[in-house]
């Protein structure tokens, strides 16, 4: 893990609904692997780095996505190419990809979809076919990019794709299952496919271990760290009743 | 940079000032990037003699200039402690003391009886003043007779420094700075957080699963600079000032106050390096002001 100086290579808005950011962080770029995240620091800015996981990293270049909901997303709208922030990163475990799987599914919801560029390349690296299931409330918030072998698209609103949830369009008989979004639909993912590998969200205090604000509840009992043990969990160990479904700067993902 | 920066706090000599915070460095091994060079001592996270799972999520929420944390106390219990972290500690070219906490004073007595001894146990600083737990806690903090009684029970079972963690949350905070120092303690850390509560306005319903929580930050900075003055006017033992230390001067201001070291605790979150640059940031001072050791710092300190 590392602590630098971030000068902001790229501000894309790719949708309406959707912003990213790409930091020149190199040392990050290189080793991180799907599902890990950077902890942000804006300075002015609030009191405690905001976590983002990393969406691609190509070229040296670490871009997050994100909607501009709270204090800190707002203030990411606000940098500009050549502002400088500070990264820690990469924090916490990646998906694991079982050499036993053929293919895997990449299962997102709204902002679920940060981790799964990272994980179709991560998987492809793996030799592994990807089929990409992306949902969103309406067609107006699906993500703006795609990576796969082939694509399934879901809307709570029938306005594109599927019309129902990302967990009910996944196909039948792909290998492994690998998912983000909000709690509430981890839950669903847990409930179809126990062995799958999900990225939890949580409030995080410092993002490196020290802390224990990031607890997350565990089937077995007790509490362990998003940011450190996590934040991806097997599906069926996380309790998914006792874990928070509702963090409000997270609103609408 | 030639300035002496150590300094006495009771029996325990630091080499410098600044010590990490409870509850915000871990057991002093997950934290990246440690700058062991500048690190007074560092006072591990709060524990009881058995483990303990804590509270349920969320417990943290961020604050204007602060944040509210209801962590409740997780730790895996004295026995994993031994076996996982003071063997490091042993190692360690500064002390580490460990914040030990209960449900009764004779809880907190037989922890200290199992550690004093232990390689690497440097001292003991005794938590009477976590806001978020159900048994014990702050409530042995707010009342004399019974800070008294558990630092009693913890003197008779050691002879390592004991330091005594203050709460914020009561009406005259010499009164209960006398009681710990009647009752043999070494030291005084002032202060623990003070009690909070935020409410989310999608649920209508607190933010915080405990409904309350501790506040730390530089939202309480003032008040702890105020309240560790208060304690350093009303006893002799020193004093180590905590709450909302972000930088030089604003440790600067805890040790002008009076006090001997400073603890700096929710600023390691957003900077892993706080404690360094603190350190720096003093010695920097004092150089710029011509004095060559800490011990030079002007203070304000009318007695009472
Ligand atoms: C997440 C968190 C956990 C804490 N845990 C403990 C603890 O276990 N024992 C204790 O005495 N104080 C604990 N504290 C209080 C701090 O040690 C310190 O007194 C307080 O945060 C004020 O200092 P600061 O503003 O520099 O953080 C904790 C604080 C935070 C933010
Ligand atoms: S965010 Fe602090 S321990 Fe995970």
């Amino acid at each position: 893990m590392l602590e630098l100086t971030a000068i902001v290579a790229e501000v894309r808005h790719p949708t309406a609904h959707y912003r990213v950011i790409g930091f020149h962080a190199p040392a990050i770029a290189e080793p991180v692997r799907a599902g890990q995240f950077v902890n942000v620091l804006l300075r002015p800015g609030p009191l405690l780095r905001r976590p983002f996981s990393v969406y691609s990293a190509v070229g040296g270049v670490v871009e997050i996505i994100y909607r501009p909901v709270g204090e800190g997303t707002a203030l990411l709208a606000d940098l500009k190419e050549g502002d400088r922030v500070s990264l820690l990163g990469p924090l916490g475990r990646p998906f694991e990809f079982d050499p036993d799987w053929d293919s895997v599914a990449l299962v997102s919801g709204g902002l679920g979809v940060a981790p799964m560029l990272l994980a179709a390349r991560d998987a492809r690296d793996a030799g592994l076919r990807v089929t990409w299931v992306h949902g969103a409330r309406t067609v107006t918030e699906l993500s703006p990019e795609s990576a796969g072998d082939r694509s399934v698209i879901a809307t709570d609103d029938g306005s594109a794709g599927h019309h129902g949830s990302a967990v009910a369009a996944v196909p039948d008989g792909v290998g492994g299952v690998l998912a983000c979004g909000p709690n509430r639909m981890l839950a669903a993912v847990a409930a179809r496919w126990p062995d799958a590998q999900v990225a939890v969200e949580t409030y995080m205090g410092c993002g490196t271990g020290v802390c224990l604000g990031c607890a997350v509840p565990l089937r077995a009992g007790g509490y362990d760290r998003a940011c450190k043990e996590g934040p991806v969990y097997r599906a069926a160990d996380v309790d998914w009743e006792a874990l928070p479904s509702h963090l409000h700067y997270a609103a609408g993902a | 940079m030639s300035v002496d920066m150590a300094v006495d706090v009771g029996e325990l000599n630091l080499r410098g000032p600044v010590v990490a915070a409870s509850g915000t460095f871990g057991y002093g091994t997950e934290v990246p990037l440690l700058e062991r060079r500048a690190l007074g001592a560092i006072v591990s996270k709060g524990i009881f003699l058995r483990p303990r799972i804590g509270n349920p999520p969320p417990r943290i929420v961020e604050t204007p200039s602060g944040m509210l944390n209801a962590i409740g106390l997780q730790g895996p219990g004295v026995e994993a402690l031994i076996r996982d972290y003071c063997p490091q500690w042993a190692a360690w070219d500064f002390p580490v003391l460990v914040n030990i906490n209960g449900e009764s004073a004779v809880e907190y007595g037989e922890l200290a009886a199992r550690l004093d001894g232990v390689p690497g146990v440097a001292g003991f600083e005794i938590n009477v003043s976590c806001p978020n737990v159900e048994q014990g806690g702050m409530y042995f903090g707010n009342d004399p007779r019974a800070a008294a009684e558990v630092t009693a029970a913890v003197r008779r079972r050691t002879r390592l420094p004991i330091w005594v963690k203050l709460t914020p949350m009561v009406s005259d905070i010499a009164v209960i700075a006398r009681a710990c120092e009647s009752a043999g303690a070494d030291g005084l850390s002032a202060v623990n957080t003070f009690v909070g509560m935020s409410i989310d306005l999608h649920t209508y319903r607190p933010r915080l699963a405990f409904r309350t929580g501790g506040l730390s930050g530089p939202a309480i900075r003032p008040m702890a600079v105020h309240l560790a003055h208060q304690a350093a006017r009303a006893v002799r033992i020193p004093v180590i000032g905590v709450g909302g230390i972000v930088s030089a001067d604003d440790a600067l201001e805890f040790l002008v106050a009076g006090c001997s070291a400073v603890q700096v605790g929710t600023a390691t979150f957003a900077d892993p390096r706080a404690i360094a640059r603190v350190h720096d940031g003093i010695a920097a001072h004092l150089e710029a002001r011509g004095l060559s050791s800490l011990a030079e710092l002007p203070r304000y300190l009318p007695r009472d």
